[in-house]
């Protein structure tokens, strides 16, 4: 397998390699299955970035690109090929590098992982073509990422979202039947907890594509009038189960990616095993509460259920996001210190790497993650708070907070890794890679805080194509965030540059990279240093990561108690 | 050397954990208790819950609803005054029926919410005070009461906020408060 030089490194007799970066022992099913799942994922990042350039000239009225019936199926193709489709690719290939690849162990099944493959891309193929040529009223509408019943979309979408779904679960066998077989071998033996982490992420994830299937089957049953009628509030707690947990594979998946990320190449370590594996397995029990979030200005489920639900039960799993949040750049910092690698509060942070694209696509992620996107998801999952959050645009600046500036960040960064890594390339255009993370995380961070601004304080929702220069059939409208959206056309485009910026410098390193041809080659990856200092780990100092740490809590309670502020001034609601 | 990619040496269980560490978790695990406690206790002696009796109902029971109610309501304007302390509102593509509609400041009424056909967004403000904004969800099959009291007299609009079709944007109504109906 050798296309276009892309599958063709040189392993052993054996099929495996060494890995010059990680040290790991790299076997050739492992490494082209990551490569084939990769690269799909940039297609369908490309795509989906294409649409989110014409749904924001849209949102942008004074722009106004779209007539309402293409905006919506435009946003419709931007949810699916951004927040699903890049998504789950890159997450099967997370899968295999958290399992096989860091297990030393060779990709079993391949088979079923390219079948597997092959129905997840007829699948989201199918999804596009069904949602392209949504004909609209009455019954062909376009789904949005939701297709929330008993509003009807093409029925063709739901056979493509299953059969993208029962593709996921396929491809996602050899992950399993890998760590089945490491346990019957090691049973004493813990995993290694990036493998750790891509396990609970697979449970999460198994859970979110059960509770899909089970909904996508009983719309499509529904869509083709072999069921008679599907209620709107049942509908929505199955749709969510998905809909939501899809997000949280992405956390988890995202999470693991830090971890192994800012180790290889900032030189992070592990600072307490117990403490970050206790926080995966609070995700693993709470994370898909989070489904709830979702409901909380619903009149269909009871305030109990709501309250425990969107706390993720007593907030079991913002406590365990908060816990990576310490964990992962203590880790940065003891690591870093422990290699000698810059003095004084934060000399372990500025002295790192910060022209290679990995190491600040990382940092990057884990710093706009937290302040933006968890931050806000906590405070507008607060059942009353939800209310003045609940279809915003500030919902949308949320889940670009966490989706775009978080997770996208981190696996552009994974993305360059890999291609210096595993494709062995150095990156195409070094200056422009080097920028491509600031210019992408700066544009993008505009954009969110500004979403959040328009949907708090001007009330303008999400999902519409027009509301703020005018309503039609009415003199109100929205236009004091007009100012706003200025800002947010302005940097949306940014961003979408910086997007582009990244395929280009990716796709170009592929075709036209110079090839990595020994050790020394990538040696700039590697953060090296501090192997005979036998000082354990937790004995550094964490003081850098405790002043973050403590800015953050600090931003955390104003948020909260400005926006409890915003609900109080409002007229009175509820029992 | 401790790495993610590597099976943790020893007894990791018991090793010890930096004391700045324990700090943060103490912090969080109390600020996550909290928010919780915060967000319960609220629902008891705050003014703002997004909490409502609800009940089954077709579209057509509250079609109907919706007809004795427009009959018994009086008229100011051109908008419904309602005839006690429920208001009913129905959302359906693309409009509001049962507005626009007169109410008073200082009255708690009972505001029904339900759709005719699809999922549909209740979301209301003042004119002038686009900051004071709150969102429900509006379900077909699904009757929604909530109470609901003014505080301040103007014009409030209400849009939809959850895409409802294509011409989910044209979907407005309006609600004047008045101090003295």
């Amino acid at each position: 397998m050798s296309v276009a030089g892309l599958f063709d490194n040189d392993y052993r007799e054996d099929g495996f390699r060494t890995c010059s970066v990680t040290g790991l022992e790299v076997h050739r099913t492992v490494e082209n299955h990551v490569k084939l799942f990769g690269l799909t994922a940039v297609v369908a990042l490309l795509v989906g970035g294409i649409f989110a350039f014409t749904v924001a000239m849209t949102r942008w009225e004074v722009v106004g690109l779209l007539q309402p019936s293409d905006f919506y199926i435009h946003l419709s193709l931007h949810a699916w090929n951004l927040l699903i489709f890049w998504m789950v690719f890159m997450e099967v290939a997370i899968l295999y590098v958290g399992g096989p690849m860091v297990l030393g162990r060779r990709l079993p099944l391949t088979r079923v992982a390219k079948a597997g493959w092959v129905t997840m891309v007829v699948g989201a193929l199918a999804t596009n073509v069904a949602i392209f040529t949504a004909g609209g009223l009455p019954n062909e509408n376009a789904p949005l990422l939701t297709a929330y019943a008993p509003m009807e979309s093409p029925p063709a979408f739901y056979a493509g979202v299953i059969l993208f779904i029962v593709g996921t679960v396929v491809a996602a066998l050899p992950f399993f039947l890998t760590l089945w077989r490491e346990r019957r071998e090691h049973p004493s033996q813990s995993l290694p907890l990036v493998a750790f982490g891509a396990f609970i992420t697979s449970i999460i994830a198994f859970e979110a594509l059960v509770g899909g299937l089970v909904t996508f089957v009983l719309a499509f049953l529904w869509r083709v009038d072999l069921i008679a009628w599907m209620d709107a509030a049942v509908y929505r707690q199955l749709y969510w189960t998905i809909g939501h947990g899809s997000q949280q594979i992405n956390l988890a998946a995202m999470v693991t990616v830090w971890y192994f990320l800012t180790h290889v190449v900032g030189g992070a370590e592990v600072v307490s095993e117990k403490v970050s594996r206790t926080a995966f397995v609070l995700y693993l029990f709470f994370i898909n509460l989070g489904a709830a979030h979702h409901l909380m200005s619903d009149p269909a489920v009871s305030v109990g259920w709501r309250i425990f639900n969107t706390s993720y039960a007593f907030y079991g799993a913002a406590f365990a996001s908060m816990i990576h949040a310490f964990a992962i750049p203590a880790g940065l910092e003891a690591g870093r210190r422990k290699r000698g690698l810059g003095g004084g509060t934060f000399g372990w942070l500025t002295s790192g790497p910060w022209t290679n694209p990995v190491f600040s696509a990382t940092i990057f992620s884990i710093i706009l993650f937290g302040f933006l996107g968890g931050i806000t998801g906590v405070v507008m999952g607060q059942m009353q708070i939800n209310m003045t959050w609940h279809n915003t645009f500030a919902t949308v600046g949320h889940f670009h907070g966490t989706v775009a500036v978080g997770t996208t960040l981190a696996f552009m960064g994974l993305v360059f890794f890999v291609v210096r890594t595993m494709f062995q390339r150095q990156l195409a255009f070094g200056r422009l890679a080097s920028l491509q993370p600031y210019l992408y995380a700066g544009a993008m961070g505009v954009v969110v805080v500004m979403m959040m601004y328009a949907g708090i304080l001007y009330g303008v929702p999400r999902r519409t194509a027009q509301v703020v220069q005018s309503i039609p059939g009415t003199d109100f409208s929205l236009q004091a965030a007009a100012p706003l959206f200025a800002l947010l056309g302005v940097f949306a485009v940014l961003a979408i540059l910086a997007g582009a910026a990244f395929v280009v410098v990716a796709v170009a390193s592929l075709l036209v990279g110079d090839r990595v041809t020994g050790p020394g080659d990538n040696a700039d990856l590697v953060a090296d240093g501090g192997d005979g200092d036998d000082t354990p780990v937790h004995a550094y100092k964490m003081r850098g990561t405790f002043l973050i740490c403590l800015v953050f809590m600090a931003v955390f309670v104003v948020s909260y108690v400005l926006n409890w502020y915003l609900l109080t001034e409002l007229w009175s609601v509820g029992t | 050397m401790s790495s993610p990619l590597d099976t943790p040496e020893g007894d990791w269980w018991n090793q010890a954990v930096n004391r700045r560490e324990a700090i943060w978790l103490g912090l969080t695990g109390i600020w996550s208790l909290a928010i919780f406690g915060w967000m319960s206790a609220f629902t008891q002696f705050g003014d703002q819950n997004p909490v409502g009796d609800t009940f089954r109902v077709s579209a057509t029971e509250y079609q109907a609803k919706m007809q004795s109610y427009r009959e018994a309501a009086g008229e100011r304007d051109g908008a419904l005054v309602p005839p006690g302390e429920d208001v009913f509102i129905a959302a359906y593509r693309f409009n509001w029926a049962g507005t626009p509609v007169v109410l008073e400041t200082g009255t708690e009424y009972d505001v029904h919410l339900s759709s005719y056909d699809v999922q549909h967004g209740f979301s209301i403000r003042p004119e002038h005070t686009l900051s004071k904004q709150m969102n429900f969800q509006v379900l077909p099959g699904y009757e929604w009461v909530l109470p609901m009291e003014f505080d301040e007299p103007g014009e409030y609009h209400v849009i939809c906020n959850e895409y409802c079709g294509n011409g989910h944007r044209t979907m407005h109504g309006t609600v004047q408060v008045v101090d003295d109906l």
